[in-house]
């Protein structure tokens, strides 16, 4: 009896074992992209809400001309490349990805993404802006296509200029008119002499992942990060340049003393909360602010010094190494970077194109058109070299140096010298040269 | 007696064979069932946490970007740690943070615990409010605290504007941002503490209390002399897991400050977190991980030898 006993829980401790075991199989997930049929894409990307409509619709559209299926699967941003990292290194990533440049650049040097060359004759190449094009490209290769670019520019608070005594009706519009650095200065002297202290004349937009936007200021000073073999030139009298004036931000208290590199107090809701008279803010968040915001607005370009500068955003779209049909990917990455397709897309989320024919005023943006063509001028001010050096495989590696190294440098008193010798140092070794 | 003597004996000898297999076949039935009883968390443990520590050793000797292929470094990435001054400075934060939280949560929990154990009205509200914190999501009570010490506009910062005190620097100072997310670990532990210290207080024998009383022992006499000693086991295992806590502490932090300003409240797991997934130095990443696993190893262990209790807890 008690034999029959230990016997059947013996059995039922191993059904439970079995069934603990099942449970982690299930944990394991699955549904690759090596299951999937021929005419199956799996495409995971982050949205707004106006880029996922955007999506979608363009989705439904492919799937109609072609016949094929694409799997849309939209996370928050914050998981997109931790996801991505794990899914590529076990082998299960999806056929297509949306990725900004400078993360491109880490998956295309480490071999994990299609190259392109094949599926893209050099007239199609021809019809992207020269920049953009080498902006997804690593070694002469094409690993995506520019899906979009946004850049950022100065965006005011009308009401908030006027109580300080500034005469909104003569506020720069465009590149030739934008303020110098001067001009910027004196107006952010004449903002803090008339606001209260716990509100400041401007914020920018370098905190967390947005710290290489400090190199607009680098750039707009003549300066340069590296060369094209990737030797560090900051240490230079433009990039003292454009780390005395950026760091004078702090001490003159123009901006948020908790907007640095690391702050985790963003500067559209600075400027949404009026915090702020100005803020520097990408075009893509036009919608949101839209939305936000309770005062007059408008965008004003950048401040420029020996040449104007933005940073450069948006995204590219890629397809995996290893997808499971490379010419249907390459097919949608296509369709997706087409006139019309593109034009709908940035449209309806305030973002930029990256077809030299949608240049200009082509594209009919759905919300603040009135604001889009100082966003579309601005873009104007981004070069091949800046393209170069933002899209480096060693430019995540080097962001995070830029953002310990101006943090101590605005804040915590460490000397000019001091700053761009060991933003220097970590060039060399992101580089390796 | 020789072994040859011995097979002999056994060969020769009355005890018979079939008892003495049925007890090895039993021994053996029991063991099986021992193992079977234990197999379902040895399972989840080799699979979640065994194999993940092994695999982490072996990153941590790699350089890898987590895809790619991987370059074997050896001890590199513990040789750069030593050299790292950004990892001391994460270590000094978690052993500040670690030194100022535990003391309050175990005195404050105490506290608490033996006043929500009196006749008190409403105790079943109270105790529900200060427990309420543990079973909401760590990131959404960090959200909280993030709109509460948001500095230009936050809850805090206005009450105390209203009192006539002056703002504080919640999010661009070092030390004051040190304390915002020392106030809200606290606040979210604090119910667990309060918990296991009910429980253990109503283990004791109201007895004892009546016997101090009559021996003229005051209130304090008695929370020194009978309560506190006689918590000994719900401390030991508190002291434990608020220390492997605040070893661990990774999401009040990285939603309230990211471990800003710069690094005053980066800690190790926010440190490890950020060479891992954000710099993508996933080896680093995973020898920063080891040596808080060691670090957490060694005090449990201290702990456990130098405990005069520890035969009582669990």
């Amino acid at each position: 009896m008690a034999t029959t006993a230990r016997s059947t829980l013996t059995l039922g401790m191993a059904v439970i074992t079995a069934l603990t075991l099942t449970g982690c199989a299930g944990f394991g997930g699955g549904g690759g992209s090596g299951d999937a049929d021929d005419d199956t894409l799996t495409f995971t990307t982050w949205a707004s809400e106006s880029e996922q409509a955007a999506f979608e619709d363009l989705v439904a559209q492919f799937e109609q001309e072609s016949g094929a299926t694409v799997e849309l699967n939209v996370v928050p941003y914050e998981q997109m490349f931790t996801n991505i990292d794990a899914q590529l290194g076990s082998g299960d990533a999806p056929d297509i990805f949306r990725v900004d440049y400078g993360n491109l650049g880490v998956y295309s040097s480490q071999e994990q993404l299609l190259d392109l060359s094949s599926y893209f004759s050099d007239e199609e190449v021809d019809a992207f802006t020269p920049a953009m094009w080498e902006a997804v490209s690593f070694d002469g290769v094409p690993y995506g296509v520019p899906h979009q670019t946004d850049v950022s520019a100065l965006l005011v608070n009308l009401d908030m200029l006027a109580a300080a005594g500034i005469d909104t009706s003569t506020l720069p519009t465009t590149q030739d008119d934008a303020w110098t650095w001067d001009e910027f200065a004196e107006v952010a002297t004449q903002l803090r002499a008339s606001m209260p202290a716990e509100q400041y004349p401007f914020v920018v937009n370098w905190q967390q992942g947005g710290v290489l936007r400090w190199l607009s200021w680098l750039f707009q000073a003549g300066g340069s990060l590296m060369d094209e073999d990737g030797t560090p030139q900051i240490d230079s009298p433009e990039g003292a340049a454009a780390l005395d004036f950026t760091r004078s931000f702090y001490d003159q208290q123009w901006v948020p003393p908790a907007s640095t590199p690391t702050g985790t107090v963003y500067a559209d809701s600075l400027f949404s909360e009026q915090t702020t008279a100005m803020a520097f803010v990408g075009s893509f968040l036009v919608p949101d602010l839209d939305y936000f915001n309770e005062f007059e607005w408008t965008a004003l370009p950048m401040p420029r010094d020996e040449r104007g500068a933005t940073d450069l955003g948006g995204n590219a779209l890629v397809a995996t190494a290893d997808a499971a049909d490379p010419d249907l990917a390459a097919e949608f990455l296509r369709f997706m970077a087409s006139e019309d397709a593109m034009s709908s897309f940035c449209g309806a989320t305030n973002e930029l194109p990256t077809l030299t024919a949608l240049e200009g005023d082509a594209v009919e943006f759905a919300i603040r058109p009135d604001l889009m063509p100082v966003f579309v001028d601005q873009a104007t001010t981004i070069e091949p070299q800046d393209v170069a050096q933002l899209t480096s495989p060693a430019i995540a590696e080097i962001g995070v140096a830029m953002s310990t190294e101006l943090e101590a440098a605005f804040v915590q008193g460490q000397s000019t010298e001091d700053t761009l010798a060991n933003l220097d140092a970590a060039i060399s070794e992101a580089t390796g040269s | 007696m020789t072994t040859a003597a011995v097979r002999d004996g056994r060969r020769g000898g009355t005890p018979p064979a079939r008892p003495r297999a049925g007890a090895r076949r039993a021994r053996r039935r029991e063991g099986l069932v021992g193992w079977a009883f234990l197999a379902p968390n040895l399972v989840l443990m080799i699979g979640f946490l065994f194999v993940p520590i092994v695999v982490a050793v072996q990153l941590s000797l790699q350089e890898t970007r987590g895809f790619g292929d991987p370059e074997w470094v050896g001890l590199e990435n513990y040789r750069t740690m030593v050299e790292d001054p950004d990892f001391w400075r994460s270590l000094a934060n978690t052993v500040l943070f670690t030194a100022v939280t535990v003391p309050i949560e175990l005195a404050a929990g105490l506290g608490l615990a033996v006043l929500l154990n009196s006749a008190l009205p409403a105790r079943g509200l109270l105790r529900t409010l200060l427990v309420l914190p543990m079973v909401v999501s760590g990131v959404a009570s960090a959200m909280i605290a993030v709109i509460l010490f948001y500095e230009s506009n936050g809850l805090v910062n206005k009450v105390l504007e209203a009192v006539g005190l002056s703002r504080v620097a919640w999010q661009s100072e070092g030390a004051p941002a040190m304390l915002s997310v020392i106030l809200v670990a606290i606040w979210l532990r604090l119910g667990f503490n309060m918990v296991i210290y009910l429980a253990g207080l109503q283990s004791i024998e109201p007895e004892l209390y009546e016997a101090a009383r009559i021996d003229g022992a005051s209130k304090w006499q008695q929370l020194r002399l009978i309560t506190v000693p006689l918590l000994g086991p719900s401390t030991f295992f508190l002291l434990i897991m608020n220390v492997i806590a605040s070893f661990q502490v990774f999401d009040v932090i990285f939603v309230m400050t990211g471990g800003g300003p710069s690094g005053a409240t980066s800690v190790l797991v926010t440190y490890a977190y950020r060479n891992g997934f954000q710099i993508r130095e996933q080896g680093y990443g995973a020898a920063l991980g080891i040596v808080i696993l060691l670090i957490t190893l060694v005090f449990t262990f201290v702990q456990w030898r130098t405990s005069r209790t520890r035969d009582l807890a669990g």
